[in-house]
């Protein structure tokens, strides 16, 4: 990635009219480093203001920056430009959702999904709809979404912001889902990054003197994320906005587990719910 | 020896309840200072540290949450806190469990500061 990013500066370099800002603006954001991300996609916007993708790229950054007045405007443009835009109308999903604006959310998924956008929008519609208290009417079944394990934490999440998943011993997904900023599921990858963990913090715990290990807790730029080994070497991963407290971050992290803890038992035990 | 680290490193352990401080590489888990208490395994921590840190960073940039600030293992007679920036070094503190982590954590960052 460090030489893509050392590449494509170097190409804007030598042209600062190429197109190659829209990968180095996505990288650097993707990296964190948002205030440089920004400067990249608002020159290559001044030389491409009819392309989508470069206000795309600026809303995606603005949301990261917690701007979403103006991602809003960003997208906006994006859905003048190209009407079929996706990613703007799941980025506009977004926005609302989170000014709670739900019917304009549930609008702009529900637009997305026709369009072709993948289970991610589905997920990020059920979110809608939870939260908007059962005003909406439901995608699912809830008959269906009680049978599938990525509304396993569904009903324990607040808002938004927060999103909840169960990994195995090896970092696979058994449940819940981890929605990033744009609604898209990144459990997988999260998966795959955190697989091991729990084993190898246990065994040098242990060697440390300092017992079992209870929950790490991590902040980043944007979100607390909070984890616990579980039954049969899980590992219950929670995540929530910066704003959220740690104590209820924790509160949250102890909930998920508990739920995990039984619905383990039930798959152990031959799948019966009842 | 007296190094470059050594006054930040003093700092972190005198507060209630540390019972080590360091100062890690990231990417390959050794360690660069340290400043421990008798009994305390300083190789073991820093990989144990390195490791996890690694581990936050990179499920943070795959969920796209930006860069991973501030650290915190709970075990059941312990903790271990830890820091980064943009350099590969990571501060850790090996902590009791009953020591304060919100002055760990606010010494930390201030101690980042300093590093940076």
């Amino acid at each position: 990635m460090a030489d893509d990013v050392r590449r494509w500066s170097d190409e804007l370099a030598r042209d600062p009219s190429s197109l190659v800002f829209l990968q180095l603006g996505e990288a650097l954001r993707r990296q964190g480093q948002l205030e440089v991300a920004l400067k990249i996609a608002l020159r290559g916007l001044d030389r491409h203001q009819m392309n989508a993708d470069a206000h795309d790229l600026v809303a995606r950054i603005a949301v990261d920056r917690r701007d979403f007045a103006r991602a809003m405007e960003e997208w906006e443009t994006v859905l003048r430009i190209k009407p079929a835009h996706l990613g703007a109308m799941k980025g506009l999903g977004y926005v609302c959702f989170q000014q709670g604006r739900f019917e304009d959310a549930e609008r702009f998924l529900s637009k997305a999904a026709a369009g072709g956008a993948g289970s991610d929008v589905s997920n990020a519609l059920a979110t809608v709809r939870r939260s908007s208290g059962g005003m909406l009417a439901p995608t699912l079944p809830s008959e269906a979404q009680a049978e599938d394990p990525q509304y396993l934490f569904a009903d324990l999440l607040v808002d938004a912001g927060q999103t909840a998943l169960l990994l195995d011993a090896s970092g696979y997904v058994m449940a819940g889902v981890y929605l990033d900023a744009e609604g898209t599921n990144v459990a997988q990858d999260v998966g795959a990054q955190l697989s091991g963990i729990s084993d190898e913090v246990l065994r040098s715990a242990r060697h440390l003197d300092i017992g079992d290990w209870k929950a790490i807790t991590f902040e980043t730029q944007a979100a607390v994320v909070a984890m616990a080994p579980g039954r049969d070497n899980s590992l219950m991963v929670v995540a929530a906005s910066r704003a959220t407290p740690l104590g209820l971050l924790r509160r949250l992290l102890e909930r998920c587990a508990d739920r995990a803890a039984v619905w383990l038992g039930v798959e152990r035990n031959g799948g019966d719910r009842q | 020896m007296s190094t470059p680290f050594s006054e930040m490193l003093d700092s972190l352990t005198r507060q209630r309840g540390v019972r080590a401080s360091l100062i890690v590489s990231e990417s390959d888990g050794l360690v660069v200072d340290s400043n421990l208490r008798f009994g305390q395994d300083g190789e073991r921590v820093a990989a144990l540290a390195a490791s996890m840190y690694r581990k936050a960073r990179l499920s943070a940039r795959a969920a796209r949450l930006g860069a991973v600030a501030f650290l915190q293992l709970d075990a059941e007679r312990g903790r271990i806190c830890a820091v980064g920036g943009r350099s590969d070094l990571v501060i850790v503190v090996v902590a009791d469990a009953a020591a304060n982590v919100g002055l760990i954590r606010m010494e930390l960052l201030k101690a980042l500061e300093t590093l940076e």
